[in-house]
This record gives structure tokens, C-alpha cells and sequence, in this order.
């Protein structure tokens, strides 16, 4: 059938290129780090036949899990990515709540522009812009400098090399995930419920709270589950304005690659950080597939 | 209505799109001063662009990182193409489940994960590392971007025009290219460009799964940013901004166009109705 | 296709409701054009024992029907009834879960839209083609035949000549008003030249006026080309003007197929007789069946009617005694007559100028209404509200309905 080809193409694509390395990955983080290429053991020696399948399994073992679970340094990075994308997260919700809100009250003929000014920035490259904060963060950097000008501080700040640093990198990279889905949530909000809430006796601000706000939380449940999983696992991010006390999962799995080029142990860190983000992922998975039925 | 809040919303759209553009439009301004030191104003000067010109290495990576960009682009808004097609189109099938999944899952998935899972792949495929890696592995993320950008599309166009298409004696396929495809092609040019952006981006999952002869410009400036900040990155990055937004807003007057004409028709046929 | 029979016998085929029509047309005799009737003729189309089941959903139940050449019939049923189903069946969109489907004599049931050349489709949302002209637009489905380009011009041209277009021909759908794309949308399948059109709810997005315009146009061109429609319309008076048969449709099923002056007259069941028209239903007993008419006792309103009998009634059995309002007779003095009448008290008057409505209470507590001319050129009205009034019909003017 003809259709079978359509679905075909791009299926088994990613089951290739998407599916199969997570169970190359999981495999992999059974295994131990070896001096060879590649440089873990044990690998399947095809020649051997079954044998060969029997000793691969019985070498495979929990170790590097064991070893992740009982070093401090790694259970603390994921406590500490989690803690710090949560709280970014939150930070981007403040920030876009208000534009987002400002985009949809807009004209009507400025809100093509206005989105698209939105989503210009994400288009640039992530690496130029995290690299632009540097030279704005750091202590002879241009916030410090204008900051004295204006005689709000006599010392530089150190904020360059921080978890501040982190989190402005975080909200600044992520904002337009989070504008966008809230947009689009409070573009849906018609004004005549706000007349009729206004109407019925409710203060504006009320209102805001009591429908508008109430209304939009598919946009905010949206866009946080958008900036939060990605920023779990960041590596830029912290890698460039995090300082060495910034414990960043991505950053821990990174180094255990490039650097200890400790492929079962970097591997093992992956399946966890999947695991820790399962459910945000599977959540977001729901909210795709809803909103592809109630559209079709 | 809400004329009362205007300053509220206007101080809010201000302030957002400054935090946006500000960094951004500091790091150009920065490229073009004369002194090496990054926050003191030497004056005006073009010489680290011409520093670029001469910069071989860079000059290399800029052209692989173009060519990986065209190739994958291309690979991923075909196949984004056609699983936004079978999402939307083609009803339930068997692992339809599974399907939509793997289409939203790269959306958020970290890059690390992503990127040492397919080198994992390749090595486990004894694949040589290099340009045909990298390719393959932005193809794979960028398609699902793709995916979704036409998706969007094609949910808000009416079934029946295919099915009219095919009432009067078009067989699916060529349906598909007399009918849908013209229409939906507006969002698979802008699948297309957001495609190549993010491959021209891409830092995290090129690294992994780069080899040899193929460094990417993202990897060059990234090795150089670890060492600090200076005016040869900043002259690099503009130009890297300046290709993008010519890009972006080719891309967004073309949707814009055609996003208008539909508003039109839209409009012709609720006066019509009315 | 029978091309040689008179246009105008076609147009002789939606009797009745005459008061839809222009003007100067006067019904004619049934029997000019009910194919339905002769056991000779073989249908152009036929559903056997369709069944249509989406998921634990049934859309269609064991549906069979009989459509003949020329044929102007309606599917008539609310949103949900299943007619957009069974149309889109025989267009090819949906297969049926059990059942064929025969078109000329040939089993189409595995066919794709694109293999089904008798038939085309006009789309509700008429689903044109927003990257082409109107031209395109009509010589779409003739490119896809592969016909010679100057043949295509020429049927195009006829095309937007039959439904003046002509002077849109350059124009993109976006550019047009919604009745003109409604007319380049059966302009484009028309230029097919199907035996079978098909049209789901063709006019639901004009307005009132235009709409009837439509109808008419409808009629015109079904009328010249010969061709078969089949229309699919939530709107009873629309299949009472356009139709020669309507197929009444309720949860999936045919409930009643005949012409509408049967369906209106004779409906067979209280739901074809609610569905089409404002009916009054009084629920009584058959106390005795005398030659030609019945007697029903009334019991909610202590009273008893006489009706024009029906086959296949016994004495004692339950039935209803429906009414059309306009064949109630209002008046403040009691009629003279010997039977059906019965006094309420008037608990509403609706002024519609050409017409009035009279909301009558009666004893059983129901409300009756009934309907009057205002022949007299006067505002003022002789029957007001809680005015005690008599109610009262000839026998042979209800119906009795045993379901």
C-alpha cells in the first residue's frame, strides 16, 4: 500500500537515528570504560555466535549506576540542575507573563510584527547570544561599567561565573519558548470576557485574576514544560557563565565524555537524566497529542 | 478596550523586547570597535571583519558548516514533510503512538542526550565520523521542527480541498503536488530556513558527532569563546546575525503573505455568509 | 444519460408545495415523472444493506436506496443523522463497513474518489482550490482526464456561461463573494459532466435570500444538464423545494423516501411528521373503524375524533391524530360541524403579517396551534389573547399515525 510508504520514509528514520541509540546508550552504560576503540567493554564478537552473545551478557552489569548513585558530585549535579531550571523556569514565566499579555492586548495589525520580533531572536544562533551576556556579565563588562557611570555601585559585581549568571542565561535564551505558547493561549482570550467579568462587578485586576489568568494556563503549563526540560540538561548555558560551583548535569555529562572520555559512565548519566526527565517529557507528549485531536 | 492598561502593556512589550535585542545589538556594536579590549570604545574600525577574511581556518569551517546546513535542511523538511503529513492526514495506523512521540520527543530533549546517544549509533554502525555524521544527526532533530512548523499548516487547511481534488479524477500523488503543496508551501520553505538555522547553530549535537575535517563554525567559535571575549567572535557572531535575519524575514514575509491572502479569503467568505 | 427526454418533465417532478414556486409553474400530474414507480427501470444508483460503522459508532444502519436517472433527491435529517455519510459513501470517501454500493449497473464499493467518474461533489465549504483562477478551478477536473486544452477551454467556457462567471474567470476564490464562489464551486464539478452530482449542504453558508436564489439555480441547471442530483440538506424547506424524492434520515436510518407532498401529507410516523412542518399530535385509542374513517378516543381531553382511516388498524390499538396547523380552524362561536371540534383559550397570537399564529390551550393542557390567513386589510384583530375559542377540522384533514 502506498500509504505505507509515506509513513514509512520518516518512521523509520527516527526509529534509527532517535529510537535505537537509547538502547545503544542504555547498553553501553551496562558496560565498562576500557583503553581500545571503542573505548568500552564488553563488545559483541559476532564470530563467536551464541557464546559470544552469552559472555556479552554476563559482563554487562549496574556498576556505573552504583557508582553515580554513591558519588555526592553526580546526585548532587542533578539535584542542582533540577533546582536551577526550576527556578529559571519560574523566573521566565515573570519576565514573558507580562510581554506576552502586552503582545495579545496589542493592535491588531502590530501582533504579526510583534511575533515575529519574538521569534527573531530565537533564530540566532544560542551560542552568539549566551556568548553576548558574557561580555556584559563579566567584572570590566558593560552592566559594571554603566552601573558605576551611573553611580548605583562603587565595586564591579561579580555576577560572571555564577548561578545568577546561569539564570539570566536561562531566561534570556528560553524567553521566547515561554512568550510564544502564552501568546497564543492569551491571543485566544476573548475581550468580551473581561467586559462581562468587569460588567458582573469584578475590579480589573480581579478579573485578571479570576478569568484571564485562569485561561492562559495552557500557555503557562506549555511553556514551562518547553523551558524546563531542555534546561535540565543544558550545557551552554553553564558551561560559559556558570562558574566552577555551578553543578549542571549537562555540563558533569560533557566533561565525563570529552574530557575523562568515559564513554559507560557518560552514558549511565544520560539514561538517569532521562529518567529524571520522563515525566515532564511524557506530559508534554499528552499536551502535543491533545492538541493535534481537538485541532483534526 | 483596556485603553486603561496601555502603559502597562506598552512599558511590558518595551522592556521584554529590550531584555531580547539589547545583548544582541551590543555584541554588533562591539564588533565594530577599533580597540581589543572588548568594553572600551577605541572608535569605529572594520579590521577584525577583514581579520576574518584572511582567517582560513574559520573560512573552512564556515563553509562546512553551510554545506552540512543545505544538506540536512533539505533531508529534514522532506521527511518533516511527510510525518506532518502522516500525523495529520492519514488517521490512525498501527504505532501511530509510538510515531508522534518520536516526532515531539527532539523538541525538548536535552542536546547532550541527543547528541551521545547518535554517536553511540554511529559507532556501534561503524560509521566514520565526519561530515555525513553531523548531517544525519541534524536531519534527525531539525526534521521534527520541521514537522511541527507544517503540521501547523496543514491543521488549518481544509481537508476537503484534497478530497475535491481527488472527487475530480486526481489520484493521490498527484493531488499532492497540484494541490496540497502548493498550499502548504509557504511553511515548508520557512520548515526549510528554520531547518538550516538550527543546523547552522548547532553547538552540543555537532560536537558529539563530528570527526575529523569536519569542525563546524559553532565549534570554532566555541573554542575560542572558553578563552574569553574578544572583537574577532563579535565580528564572526554579526555576521552570523545578519545571515539569519535576511533569512528569518524573507521567510516571515512570505508566510505573512500568504497568511494575509488566507485572512482575505477568510474575510470574502464570512461576508459572503453574512 | 436520457437526454432526449423533455427538460420539462424534470421540472414537473417536485409537485406540491406549490406556494415555493415561482410564479406561472403549475404542478403537474405525479405520475409525468416517478421512475421510482416503474418495476422496469433500473436505478442509476443503489445502496444494498450499507452499513457504516466508525470505531463502536454506527453512522449508517443497513441502509438500501433506490435512486433513478434525473432524479432531484434530497437527504434530509438533522446534523448527525448520518446523510453527509452516506453521500460521502458514494463519492468514495468513506467505505462502507457492509453493504455495496451500485452506480449504473456497476459495483463501485472498492473504487477511490479519483477511479469514480460518474460522480462528483460539491463541497460544503466548497473547498476550492485558493491557488488557482476561477478558470483552473473549473478545468481542474478535466485536466486530470487528460483532455485536449482547447477541448478543456471550450467546456470551461460552458461551465461559467451556465452559471455567469464569465467575468470572474481570472479571479482567485479569495476575490470572490460567497455566492460566486459558491457557483465556481458547482461550476468546477458540473464541468465534469457526471450522471451523478452530488451536493452536501451546498447553500449552508449564504444567507436566507441568496439562498433561495441558489435554489432556484439549482433547479435550472439540474433542469438543462439532466443530470442526477443528489443534495444533502439539514433544511426541510430547502429539499421541499428542490427535490422530486427526500430521503427523511434519523440515527442512521431511512425513516420515510417519498415525494415532498407525501412526506408532508402523509407522513408515516410522528418523527418525519415533526422533522418536516409544525404539527399538532393529539395521543388517543382507535374505538371503532367504520368504512373510511376511524373514531379515537381522546382520553387527556375527554373527547373523541373522527379521521380518514388507515390500512392496518385495529380497534383499541395507540395512535397519534397529527394536524397541521394551517388545517385548524379558529373561530370564537362554536362551528356548526358535527365533529373535531373542541374549545381552548387563546394563550398567544403570533402576527407574521401574511399570517397568524394562534396559541390555543386546551383542555388536555396542551398547547394547539393553529393558523390563519389575514385575507382582510385591517391591524385589527378579532381573535386576542384569552379569548375563549373553538378549535375545529374536517375528518379526512389529520393523519393517523401509529407510531
Amino acid at each position: 500500500m502506498r500509504r505505507w510508504y509515506v509513513i514509512g520514509a520518516p518512521y523509520l528514520w527516527l526509529l534509527l537515528f532517535f529510537l535505537v541509540p537509547f538502547f545503544i546508550v542504555f547498553k553501553i552504560s551496562l558496560s565498562e570504560i576500557a583503553t581500545a576503540i571503542p573505548p568500552y567493554t564488553p563488545t559483541v564478537d559476532l564470530a563467536e555466535g551464541w557464546a559470544g552473545f552469552k559472555s556479552f551478557f554476563s559482563q554487562l552489569d549496574f556498576e556505573n549506576y552504583a557508582f553515580i548513585f554513591s558519588d555526592p558530585l553526580y546526585v548532587g549535579a542533578y539535584w542542582s540542575s533540577v533546582k536551577i531550571a526550576a527556578v529559571a523556569t519560574f523566573f521566565t514565566l515573570l519576565v514573558a507573563y507580562p510581554v506576552a499579555y502586552g503582545m495579545a492586548r496589542a493592535p491588531k495589525d502590530w501582533q504579526a510584527t510583534l511575533m515575529m520580533l519574538v521569534i527573531l531572536p530565537f533564530w540566532t544562533s544560542f551560542l552568539i547570544r549566551v556568548y553576548a551576556w558574557m561580555g556584559i556579565l563579566k567584572k570590566e563588562g558593560l552592566l559594571n561599567m554603566f552601573l558605576m557611570n551611573m553611580g548605583v555601585i562603587s565595586e564591579p559585581l561579580t555576577i560572571l561565573n555564577t548561578t545568577t549568571a546561569v539564570y539570566i542565561g536561562i531566561v534570556y535564551s528560553y524567553l521566547p519558548f515561554m512568550i510564544l505558547p502564552l501568546y497564543s493561549s492569551l491571543e485566544k482570550i476573548k475581550p468580551s470576557l473581561l467586559e462581562a467579568a468587569e460588567d458582573l462587578g469584578s475590579p480589573p485586576w480581579k478579573a485578571f485574576w479570576q478569568v484571564t489568568f485562569p485561561l492562559s494556563l495552557p500557555g503557562v503549563f506549555a511553556g514551562c514544560l518547553l523551558v524546563f526540560i531542555p534546561a535540565v540538561g543544558e550545557f551552554v548555558i553553564p558551561d560559559l557563565l556558570g562558574g566552577s560551583d555551578t553543578l549542571m548535569i549537562g555540563k558533569t555529562l560533557w566533561s565525563e565524555f570529552f574530557n575523562n572520555r568515559d564513554w559507560p559512565v557518560s552514558s549511565a548519566v544520560a539514561v538517569v537524566l532521562l529518567l529524571v526527565l520522563v515525566i515532564p517529557i511524557v506530559l508534554f507528549q499528552r499536551m502535543q497529542q491533545r492538541q493535534q485531536e481537538a485541532a483534526s | 478596550m483596556n485603553t486603561r492598561f496601555s502603559w502597562f502593556n506598552v512599558t511590558s512589550i518595551v522592556l521584554g523586547f529590550a531584555f531580547l535585542y539589547i545583548p544582541i545589538l551590543l555584541l554588533v556594536i562591539y564588533s565594530f570597535n577599533d580597540s581589543k579590549l572588548v568594553t572600551v570604545w577605541g572608535g569605529w574600525s572594520t579590521k577584525w571583519y577583514e581579520g576574518l577574511l584572511k582567517n582560513d581556518a574559520l573560512i573552512d569551517a564556515a563553509g562546512v558548516t553551510v554545506r552540512v546546513a543545505l544538506v540536512s535542511a533539505t533531508i529534514a523538511t522532506i521527511l518533516g514533510t511527510l510525518a506532518a503529513i502522516v500525523l495529520i492526514r492519514l488517521g490512525r495506523f498501527r504505532g501511530r503512538t509510538l510515531f508522534s512521540g518520536l516526532v515531539f520527543a527532539p523538541l525538548v530533549m536535552p542536546e547532550v542526550i541527543t547528541g551521545l546517544s547518535l554517536l553511540l549509533l554511529f559507532v556501534a554502525l561503524g560509521f566514520d565520523r565526519g561530515f555525513w555524521t553531523v548531517t544525519i544527526a541534524h536531519a534527525t532533530f531539525s526534521m521534527c521542527f520541521a514537522a511541527v512548523v507544517v503540521q501547523s499548516r496543514l491543521l488549518d487547511f481544509d481537508k476537503s480541498v484534497e478530497e475535491a481534488a481527488m472527487d475530480l479524477g486526481a489520484p493521490p500523488l498527484r493531488t499532492f503536488m497540484e494541490v496540497t503543496l502548493p498550499i502548504i508551501a509557504p511553511a515548508v520553505i520557512s520548515a526549510w530556513l528554520l531547518a538550516f538555522t538550527l543546523s547552522l547553530d548547532d553547538l552540543v549535537i555537532a560536537s558529539f558527532t563530528t570527526g575529523p575535517g569536519a569542525t563546524t563554525l559553532p565549534i570554532k567559535i566555541y573554542s575560542q569563546v572558553r578563552l574569553g571575549v574578544t572583537p574577532e567572535i563579535n565580528a564572526i557572531s554579526t555576521v552570523m546575525i545578519a545571515f539569519v535575519t535576511v533569512g528569518v524575514l524573507l521567510a516571515s514575509y512570505m508566510t505573512k503573505r500568504s497568511s494575509m491572502l488566507r485572512e482575505r479569503e477568510k474575510r470574502a467568505v464570512d461576508a459572503g455568509a453574512a | 444519460m436520457a437526454a432526449n427526454a423533455p427538460v420539462a418533465e424534470a421540472g414537473a417532478a417536485k409537485p406540491a408545495s406549490a406556494a415555493h414556486k415561482p410564479a406561472g409553474r403549475t404542478p403537474a400530474p405525479q405520475s409525468n415523472f416517478a421512475p421510482w414507480k416503474d418495476p422496469a427501470k433500473q436505478p442509476i444508483v443503489r445502496f444494498e444493506n450499507v452499513t457504516k460503522r466508525f470505531g463502536d459508532f454506527i453512522a449508517i444502519k443497513n441502509c438500501s436506496l433506490d435512486i433513478y436517472e434525473r432524479e432531484f433527491f434530497a437527504l434530509l435529517g438533522p446534523s448527525g443523522c448520518g446523510k453527509s455519510t452516506l453521500l460521502r459513501m458514494l463519492a468514495g470517501f468513506e467505505k462502507p463497513t457492509e453493504g455495496r454500493i451500485i452506480v449504473g449497473g456497476k459495483d463501485i464499493t472498492d473504487l477511490a474518489p479519483y477511479e469514480r467518474t460518474d460522480v462528483n461533489m460539491m463541497f460544503q465549504s466548497y473547498a476550492l482550490f485558493p491557488h488557482m483562477s476561477v478558470e483552473k478551478n473549473i478545468g481542474f477536473g478535466l485536466r486530470q482526464d487528460g483532455m485536449a486544452k482547447a477541448d478543456i477551454d471550450v467546456r470551461v467556457a460552458e461551465a461559467m456561461a451556465l452559471l455567469e462567471l464569465e467575468k470572474f474567470a481570472a479571479r482567485k476564490p479569495h476575490q470572490l463573494s460567497g455566492g460566486q464562489q459558491q457557483r465556481v464551486a458547482l461550476a468546477r464539478a458540473i464541468a465534469k459532466k457526471p450522471r451523478i452530482m452530488l451536493l452536501d449542504e451546498p447553500l449552508g453558508a449564504l444567507d436566507k435570500r441568496l439562498r433561495q436564489q441558489a435554489q432556484f439555480e439549482l433547479m435550472r441547471i439540474q433542469e438543462t444538464t439532466g443530470t442526477t442530483f443528489i443534495i444533502v440538506t439539514h433544511d426541510q424547506e430547502e429539499a421541499m423545494t428542490v427535490a422530486s424524492r427526500i430521503a427523511v434520515m434519523n440515527h442512521g436510518e431511512l425513516v420515510h423516501i417519498a415525494t415532498p407532498g407525501d412526506i408532508y401529507e402523509f407522513p408515516q410516523s410522528r418523527y418525519v411528521a415533526q422533522f418536516i412542518g409544525d404539527v399538532n399530535v393529539f395521543e388517543g385509542k382507535v374505538t371503532s373503524i367504520a368504512d373510511g374513517s376511524v373514531e379515537i378516543d381522546w382520553p387527556a381531553g375527554g373527547s373523541s375524533f373522527t379521521a380518514a382511516a388507515v390500512g392496518g388498524l385495529s380497534t383499541g390499538q395507540q395512535v397519534w391524530l397529527a394536524m397541521r396547523p394551517e388545517k385548524v380552524r379558529i373561530s370564537l362561536s362554536k362551528p356548526t360541524a358535527p365533529c373535531n371540534t373542541i374549545p381552548g383559550k387563546v394563550i398567544d397570537v403570533g402576527y407574521l403579517g401574511s399570517i397568524s399564529h394562534y396559541h390555543v390551550r386546551v383542555a388536555s393542557g396542551q398547547t394547539v396551534t393553529a393558523l390563519r390567513a389575514n385575507s382582510a386589510q385591517t391591524v385589527e384583530q378579532n381573535i386576542k389573547w384569552d379569548d375563549d375559542v373553538w378549535l375545529e377540522w374536517p375528518y379526512d384533514a389529520g393523519m393517523v399515525l401509529d407510531k
